[in-house]
């Protein structure tokens, strides 16, 4: 990885929830440019709510959202959409657009944005295609594909532009550990070649180790950052039962009673 | 198109064509997603009149933001700019080699933009006639499970889901009294007014209560409540269902040993029985209303039209105004919730099943009210 300390998101004392619901209160964190950002947490605990906030989708109860060291929450129109240019998500369900193909999804914001040649268009989509492994897809649409494949499609999607900044939303659930291994070394790949910041959000651990350079968990009970570090630091090192029951794949903190507890 | 902003780094292009047809090509700065585009519309103009037959390329100074810049090289590599050429590329990275490498040569000449399929008209005819018979089917096996499904619920009330019939009656009924009341309020009125002239020719205005009373019983109460039904409720029911189907809700029922007809139909259906004919009731009423507001005005006293259309319209005329509401209902529910079964995968078969049930149901009341116009023209001496 290749981060290298300058921050890219920078998060002040954002609460966030729906309505006057708190889900997520007084949230602190940085996210250094190139580096892989993991955001773990129980189901429910509000981690994908984090992400929609950070993405610009859910106006916050309050605080700050800084991308690239722009205000996301009060930038205006043009700064906003210059804002939304930098970054790629890729949602949970995949979120596909049923009526187009995959290569016209993939092509859909290279058509919108850019000024590229029609076949280089084409031939962009059709190389981010291969690079998660769907090609001979092109042509199919989204209602013909598996889950996993769906899944596959948008990430090839989210990477159309060549965005600074990627959010992933559970990127692994729905597919075969093999995809996912291969998911995983796509994600160091591209961190490492050209920098790229991602913001992750999932629970799988085995990415966590293969991926992640900086984790925080997120707890729905105190409605905070519980623990932040990297990965291999909050699970030989966390004291606080939640985190090392999370780490450590046992169903309950009191699990980890009979285990030796770090000073 | 919307453009980008500017780029900020443009990519410099050194051109260098030499004797024999060797062309060297050095790019320097960042290929990113705005210089890429002026990168890739600068070289295709440059290249395209040079006969190059070697082409090497230095990519030393090249830094890329992702795989655009990427695909840029690609098409370079392979003579996309340089018909017949040879190409070389160096000074890429280790790792930016294996990267260009993961879309190979095969890759790119695999690659043939999608022509639609021809059409071949006979092909689609029986298709279409193939679908057709296949949906029949499919009606034909509809109506018979709702057959078999329905008696148990009647005998056995205590089975029958009467929260989802309540739930159902309210959203469908109760929730559409008042555009069913402004609709049917209004074409009564519309009917009174177009009568009012013809009729006046022959100083007969007074038979607008007959006209009233008759249309709004026998055809325009039933017709626009049913139309109302199809377009609120059926297209519900064919939305819920088709949702359900969509979201697997059906294949678990299924799988639970419970069937989607007599779980979910049947309710459906038994709620349109029971609240089309009450709709329809009030709206006989309301357009009823209509015209008499209109009679009022051209200075009718109240009794005077009460007792015309006491006199004309008979009890016999209320039952086939009913009896259609009925039938309607049948129609309503029915094609509502087969439509909604009949859903397919995807996100647009929702919409696709709510369309298809408004249509078929409109279109079968409309066929309905005509047999029943055309069976009673028949039976009336």
């Amino acid at each position: 990885m290749n981060a290298n300390g300058e921050p890219i998101v920078d998060v002040k004392n954002l609460t966030v929830g729906y309505g006057d619901h708190v889900v997520l209160r007084d949230i602190n964190f940085q996210v250094r440019s190139g580096e892989v950002f993991i955001i773990v947490g129980r189901s429910g605990s509000g981690k994908s709510t984090l992400l929609k906030h950070l993405i610009g989708l859910y106006p916050p109860i309050s605080g700050e959202v800084w991308i690239e060291g722009k205000n996301l929450i009060t930038a205006d129109r043009k700064e906003r959409q210059h804002l939304l240019r930098q970054f790629g998500v890729l949602y949970q369900s995949g979120a596909l657009f049923g009526s187009m193909t995959v290569l016209e999804n993939v092509r859909l914001p290279l058509d919108e944005f850019t000024d590229l040649p029609d076949l280089a268009r084409d031939l962009v989509a059709l190389s981010k295609l291969k690079l998660v492994g769907l090609s001979g897809a092109e042509h199919s649409m989204p209602s013909e594909l598996s889950g996993g494949m769906q899944k596959r499609a948008a990430m090839a999607r989210a990477m159309a532009m060549d965005p600074r900044i990627l959010f992933l939303d559970e990127p692994s659930v729905g597919l075969d550990p093999i995809t996912s291994a291969g998911l995983d070394q796509l994600i160091k790949e591209l961190s490492g070649y050209f920098g790229i910041t991602f913001v992750i959000v999932t629970h799988e651990l085995d990415s966590i180790y293969a991926v992640g350079s900086r984790v925080i968990m997120v707890d729905d009970e105190t409605q905070t950052i519980i623990a932040e570090g990297s990965p291999a630091e909050l699970r030989d090192k966390s004291a606080d039962p939640r985190v090392r029951s999370f780490f450590h794949r046992k169903s309950t903190p009191d699990q980890l009673a009979g285990e030796t507890v770090p000073a | 198109m919307q453009a980008l902003d500017q780029p900020e780094n443009a990519v410099a292009i050194q051109l260098r064509p030499e004797a024999g047809g060797h062309v060297s090509l050095a790019l320097k700065g960042r290929l990113d997603i705005n210089s890429t585009a002026v990168c890739w519309r600068e070289l295709d103009k440059r290249l395209h009149p040079l006969k190059v037959k070697t082409l090497d390329v230095d990519a030393s100074h090249l830094d890329f933001s992702g795989g655009i810049g990427i695909a840029l090289l690609r098409y370079l590599s392979e003579g996309g700019m340089t018909p017949g050429a040879q190409v070389s590329i160096r000074g890429l990275s280790r790792e930016l080699e294996k990267l260009l490498s993961t879309f190979t040569t095969e890759d790119f000449r695999a690659y043939q933009p999608h022509k639609p399929a021809n059409v071949r008209i006979p092909e689609e005819i029986g298709a279409s006639i193939k679908s057709l018979l296949q949906d029949l089917r499919e009606q034909v096996a509809f109506i018979g499970s709702v057959v078999v499904a329905l008696p148990p619920a009647i005998v056995r009330p205590r089975r029958m889901r009467w929260g989802e019939v309540r739930r159902i009656i309210e959203t469908a009924g109760a929730n559409a009294l008042p555009v069913i009341g402004i609709f049917s309020f209004l074409v009564g009125l519309v009917l009174a007014l177009e009568g009012t002239k013809p009729l006046a020719q022959f100083g007969a205005q007074l038979y607008i209560a007959d006209v009233i009373g008759f249309s709004s019983i026998r055809d325009t109460g039933p017709l626009v409540t049913a139309v109302m039904l199809a377009g609120r409720s059926g297209s519900a029911f064919a939305a819920e269902l088709g949702t359900m189907k969509v979201n697997e809700e059906l294949d678990a029922l299924t799988t639970m040993g419970l069937s989607p007809v007599r779980f979910l139909v049947v309710q459906r259906i038994v709620g349109a029985l029971i609240l089309t004919p009450l709709l329809t009731l009030y709206a006989m009423v309301m357009g009823i209303l209509g015209g008499v507001m209109l009679m009022r005005f051209q200075g009718f006293p109240p009794m005077m039209i009460y007792h015309q259309i006491i006199e004309r319209v008979h009890m016999g005329d209320l039952f086939v105004g009913l009896g259609k509401a009925l039938v309607f209902g049948i129609i309503i529910g029915g094609v509502g919730c087969l439509r909604g079964l009949q859903t397919k995968e995807g996100p647009q078969a929702v919409g696709v099943s709510t369309t298809r049930s408004v249509v078929a149901s409109i279109l079968l009341v409309i066929v309905a009210n005509t047999l029943f116009s055309a069976a009673q023209y028949v039976i009336t001496p």
